[in-house]
């Protein structure tokens, strides 16, 4: 990947700048269904954060495998997977991608573009996602691994096994932390002792990238050279995108343990306006207006796709 | 190589061998690392050492360090390393040191590997062997001798196997090594030196979910797992001369749990009482003496009893640590007491 502009940088943009307006159109779409019509699950917001999730999984190829995190649909979206199951699985349809199991974003999967989904226990998919990086280096396929994580989960003891031994081992694995700031209520600053989760690459030894995230290109080139580096047979590195949580934790949570200013609706730096910035203006409205009516279809088709039946609890205990 | 008669050891035709649990542990993985070879095997000292109980000795050599992999002391990483890499289209068999240890590798046992199918709604299978050496071998502590079995049993998602002879160790191994999905696979440290007869196929392949008559009998179910079967079929022995025909059944694996012949066993028995190392209380056995009662309540003459480890940590001095699991004195006593009730 070259930071040089060019034509195909143009199209790399276009397309990622596509992805990140459709999101949030579809953050807006879910949290207004989800003050309006009440919701059974917990949304977890990522508004604010799509342009480094887009950006880095734009770097993907379509044969490596995706672990995202819980903020937003961007990382799946932007892996190929339809909205329509991605909003099927938040509503708790039965064209969910997990068939009707969902409710809340945080199950989505799609084993044919290799989204391999996601634990509830955060941190779990450290040492998945190394293992899965072994699968590869076993097999020779040439694929990579890509995890994004909190800066929250990078607490966990998993971070510390999977790095460990990823390293020794030279797996290929990108491991993509998200610093937002926040962990619900924990600041990261009161959580760590150093100013970046990527200080405590070198001690791994490997590389630890620090970039603005909310320029998704920049997330982009990083994400690009790392995924180059473990292809290489060169190991992981541990890229961290600084970002903001714009919202709280979940949709619907006052956050009364915040003490810098609550942000509400206004996105500093928004990643949307960074990206269209470039773009001509009526091929953007052009864009946009898709986006939205891709949005307003997907969501309208998953709201009247009907809840799973119950025979599906029993469905899937065994292969 | 010997060659025995099929009605000797209860083994269908065949040439067989006898050779210990370890050999035939230690055969399966070899085999099915050959006859597949998206199988491959991690964990602590299995590679350069062959394992703190060598049972992997050889692997390394043969296969290569891509597929028998030391680990650093990283149990998250060997389990949750495992699911990873079975979505991926891998076979990976892992060991932990000691069974114990699946408490530092929880998250990824009881979630990963148990939930993982189910939640993302059936699109991925999860073929992981967790090889866990269990129970009490003589003085290892409260801390690596447990036997864990029903925890496992607990959770929905996954298979578990305790096999209790050299030619069940290998059998099952190979069928969980097959299965696509996840086996917690309870090996019992105390027989790791116990050797028996062993069909000489690349083929013996023992199905879960059918439990092994260990010895007939007619006037006492006894089912028992593990260590227990031996001391079970031992006391079966001692009683018989005194009129006491005890059928003693070792169901192999608990997930699924071939509940039909217990059942069928009782039926004709009319007595049953259930010998585990485990602890006593919500072990497997309050499992099985409800679903026999459930199902053949009136069939039976008598209570069903438990014979099972102590409600205490294990202490780690080798004497103490016996009697805190039941001894082939112990189920004699009982199966007396409940033969005569």
């Amino acid at each position: 990947m070259t930071n040089d502009p060019g034509p195909d940088r143009e199209q790399v943009q276009r397309e990622v700048y596509r992805k990140v307006v459709t999101i949030r159109f579809a953050e807006l779409r879910i949290r207004e269904h989800v003050e309006k019509e009440g919701f059974g699950g917990f949304w977890h917001p990522g508004i604010g954060q799509e342009g480094l999730q887009v950006g880095a999984v734009s770097a993907m190829q379509d044969d490596d495998y995706l672990y995202y995190a819980h903020r937003g649909l961007g990382y799946a979206f932007a892996k190929g997977m339809p909205l329509e199951p991605l909003f099927g699985d938040l509503l708790g349809r039965a064209n969910g991608s997990t068939r009707g199991k969902g409710g809340g974003t945080v199950h989505f999967a799609d084993a044919s573009r290799h989204v391999l989904g996601q634990g509830g226990t955060l941190g779990s998919n450290f040492v998945m996602g190394a293992g899965t990086a072994a699968a590869s280096q076993l097999l020779r396929d040439g694929r990579v691994t890509v995890v994004f994580f909190g800066d929250g989960a990078s607490g966990r003891g998993t971070w510390h096994e999977a790095a460990l031994q990823a390293s020794v081992w030279k797996l290929p694995v990108v491991w993509i932390c998200e610093n937002n700031g926040w962990a619900l209520s924990a600041r990261f600053t009161e959580q760590s002792p150093t100013e970046h989760v990527a200080d405590r690459a070198p001690a791994y030894g490997m590389p630890g990238v620090v970039v603005d995230g909310q320029d998704a290109m920049a997330v982009h080139d990083a994400t690009a050279e790392a995924i180059d580096r473990a292809r290489r047979g060169e190991g992981p590195t541990l890229i961290e995108a600084k970002t903001l949580r714009i919202r709280g934790h979940y949709e619907g949570d006052r956050q009364p343990y915040r003490d810098d200013p609550v942000l509400g609706d206004e996105i500093p730096n928004d990643p949307v306006h960074r990206l269209g910035e470039s773009i001509p203006d009526d091929v953007r409205r052009g864009i946009d207006a898709e986006a939205r009516s891709q949005v307003e279809q997907a969501f309208g088709a998953a709201l009247a796709a009907p809840r799973a039946d119950r025979s599906v609890i029993f469905e899937d205990v065994w292969a | 190589m010997t060659t025995t008669s099929a009605a000797a050891t209860g083994v269908a035709g065949g040439t067989e061998r006898v050779i210990g649990y370890s050999r035939a542990i230690n055969e399966a993985l070899a085999e099915e690392m050959r006859r597949d070879e998206r199988v491959w095997m991690m964990g602590q000292d299995i590679g350069r050492l062959g394992g703190v109980f060598g049972l992997t000795r050889g692997l390394l050599d043969e296969f290569g360090p891509l597929r028998v992999r030391d680990t650093a002391i990283n149990e998250t990483f060997i389990v949750g390393g495992a699911a990873g890499a079975a979505l991926a289209g891998t076979i990976p068999v892992v060991e932990l040191q000691f069974a114990d240890f699946l408490f530092t590798a929880a998250d990824e046992i009881f979630h990963k590997l148990a939930k993982w199918r189910y939640m993302h709604g059936g699109q991925f299978t999860m073929p992981v062997v967790v090889r866990l050496p269990s129970g009490v071998v003589g003085g290892a502590g409260a801390e690596h001798s447990q036997s864990l079995e029903t925890i496992a049993m607990h959770v929905a998602g996954l298979k578990v196997a305790v096999p209790a002879t050299p030619s069940d160790a290998k059998g099952l191994l190979k069928a969980a090594i097959r299965d696509p999905d996840p086996v917690l696979f309870f090996e019992h440290k105390g027989l790791y030196r116990v050797k028996g007869p062993v069909p000489e196929s690349d083929e013996h392949v023992v199905p879960f979910g059918s439990a092994r008559v260990a010895r007939p009998g007619n006037d006492l179910t006894v089912v028992a797992t593990g260590l227990m079967v031996d001391r079970a079929v031992a006391a079966a022995e001692q009683l018989a001369p005194h009129g006491i025909d005890v059928e003693v059944i070792d169901p192999r694996t608990l997930v699924p749990l071939d509940i039909d012949t217990i059942v069928a066993s009782v039926e004709r028995t009319h007595r049953l009482m259930v010998v585990h190392e485990a602890s006593r209380t919500a072990g497997f056995g309050a499992e099985i003496a409800t679903q026999v009662q459930e199902r053949a309540f009136f069939a039976l003459d008598a209570p069903v009893w438990r014979v099972c480890g102590t409600d205490t940590p294990l202490p780690q001095d080798p004497e103490l640590e016996q009697a805190c699991i039941p001894s082939t004195d112990e189920i004699v006593a009982a199966a007396r007491a409940l033969a005569a009730i």
